[in-house]
């Protein structure tokens, strides 16, 4: 099944409100909502609009250190590897004979069928992966060189220095 | 064949929480212009040698080290399954060759002449804008090969290069590592394709229970009757037929040797 970013996003925040409603009632709920809303849409929008490869290599033209880009990077792009694979291990299981399709208990069962080796494959992946990184280069300690950086135009620049400004008046607003 | 690029001094080396080591007593010499091959049956500790002789054990993996590494000039490693060494951070092959290079902050006509250069080698030029995602195990394998070739090693690790690749391919690769061992590079390769060694390696190191049982010229250990034992990983097809058929030592290690023996 597939969703859109709006429906993620409602998904996502929906039992934030339900907890906030019954934490905070009406009001609570709709001012604390919103923020956390807002935040969940910024993220989910970020993930949706800019291919992690191209994230890391505005963050390394931005100065950022490969490293601390690359551990972003890869934790937005961990989720969709993941669901790849847990999609992989179930085909395989089921050519092994595991019914995943059914009651709740039929469900229960093949999950943990699914998750345990998810979960090992991972943390095996994690150490091969670690070797690689290295090898190629990761944790060099040089510069990183931006290869194809996205552009960023001026206005662009100064429209992030803006909110900047923005978000420091506010704070100072408030707590004034 | 020139300097010595490699060195390994009696090295023993431990993996976290274990008492027996996956080395013992290692020492070995990889000099620039040739070809070493390492065999070995399974936890024999071929790919730990590469992963010492790399400096990722223990500095990545954890554990104790005793001896000494000693590495002249920039050393990469392929390791045996490409998929785990796919960056995860290129769009396209071209950008996953250029992630060594960019990590290494070459300017970027040299990272651009580089990668080119490092494709057409593994013949993988063709395959510059695809996606490292819809590649097959072998399409990846080359992919992974030329990033590593695209840092310019000049010591050439490589766990199983042919594992994922069909005979042409394989026979592409000993080809492609005969001709950067002429161009100087220090190549050290551990591989169970010992079909292939005879003629692409100078010389063996066969290791059993992390220890160095046989070093040397690679037609002097592949063709020892000890390889059969228990603990060895046997030898060329060519050998394991002529033993079996019975026949009179010393073993051919090809088939041209056989054409050669047979009357």
């Amino acid at each position: 099944m597939r969703f859109t970013l709006l429906g993620t996003v409602i998904l996502t925040a929906a039992p934030f409100w339900l907890f906030l409603f019954l934490l905070h009632g009406v009001t609570g709920m709709v001012a604390t909502g919103l923020r956390l809303t807002t935040m969940i849409a910024s993220f989910l929008w970020l993930g949706a609009a800019l291919p992690p490869p191209r994230l890391v290599e505005a963050m390394v033209a931005a100065g950022w250190p490969v490293t601390a880009a690359f551990l972003l990077s890869a934790t937005l792009s961990a989720v969709p590897k993941l669901r790849e694979r847990a999609v992989r291990i179930a085909d395989a299981q089921r050519c092994r004979g595991l019914r995943t399709r059914g009651g709740p208990l039929v469900r229960l069962a093949a999950l943990r069928a699914i998750a345990l080796p998810l979960v090992l494959s991972a943390l095996h992946e994690v150490d091969e992966r670690a070797l690689a990184l290295e090898t190629r280069g990761l944790a060099h300690g040089v510069r990183r060189t931006p290869l194809a950086p996205p552009p960023d135009r001026p206005v662009e620049r100064l429209a992030r220095w803006g909110l900047l400004v923005a978000c420091v008046a506010a704070l100072v607003w408030r707590f004034a | 064949m020139t300097s010595t690029r490699l060195a390994l001094e009696h090295v023993t080396y431990h993996y976290p929480a274990t008492a027996a080591p996956a080395l013992a007593d290692v020492s070995l010499e990889l000099h620039g212009g040739e070809v070493v091959g390492v065999i070995g049956s399974v936890g024999a500790g071929a790919s730990t040698l590469l992963l010492v002789a790399a400096e990722l054990a223990p500095r990545v993996l954890g554990g104790t080290r005793s001896g000494a590494v000693r590495c002249d000039g920039r050393s990469a490693l392929l390791l045996p399954t490409p998929w785990t060494q796919v960056s995860g951070m290129a769009v396209s092959v071209w950008d996953e060759v250029a992630f060594g290079p960019a990590n290494l902050g070459w300017p970027r006509d040299r990272i651009s002449s580089a990668v080119d250069r490092a494709l057409t080698r593994v013949d993988v030029a063709q395959l510059r804008d695809r996606d490292p995602g819809t590649l097959s195990g072998g399409e990846l394998q080359r992919v992974i090969l030329a990033g590593i070739l695209a840092m310019e090693p000049e010591v050439l690790l490589l766990d199983e290069p042919t594992a994922e690749l069909d005979p042409a391919g394989a026979r592409f690769v000993w080809d492609l590592l005969r001709a950067l061992a002429r161009a100087g590079t220090a190549v050290l390769v551990a591989t169970s394709d010992l079909d292939a060694l005879p003629g692409a390696a100078d010389r063996v190191v066969w290791l059993a229970g992390g220890r160095v049982r046989a070093a040397g010229a690679a037609r002097v250990v592949l063709g020892d009757a000890a390889l059969w034992s228990d603990d060895g990983p046997g030898s060329t097809s060519a050998a394991g037929a002529w033993r079996l058929a019975g026949l009179p030592t010393p073993l051919p290690l090809t088939v041209a040797d056989v054409l050669a023996r047979l009357p």
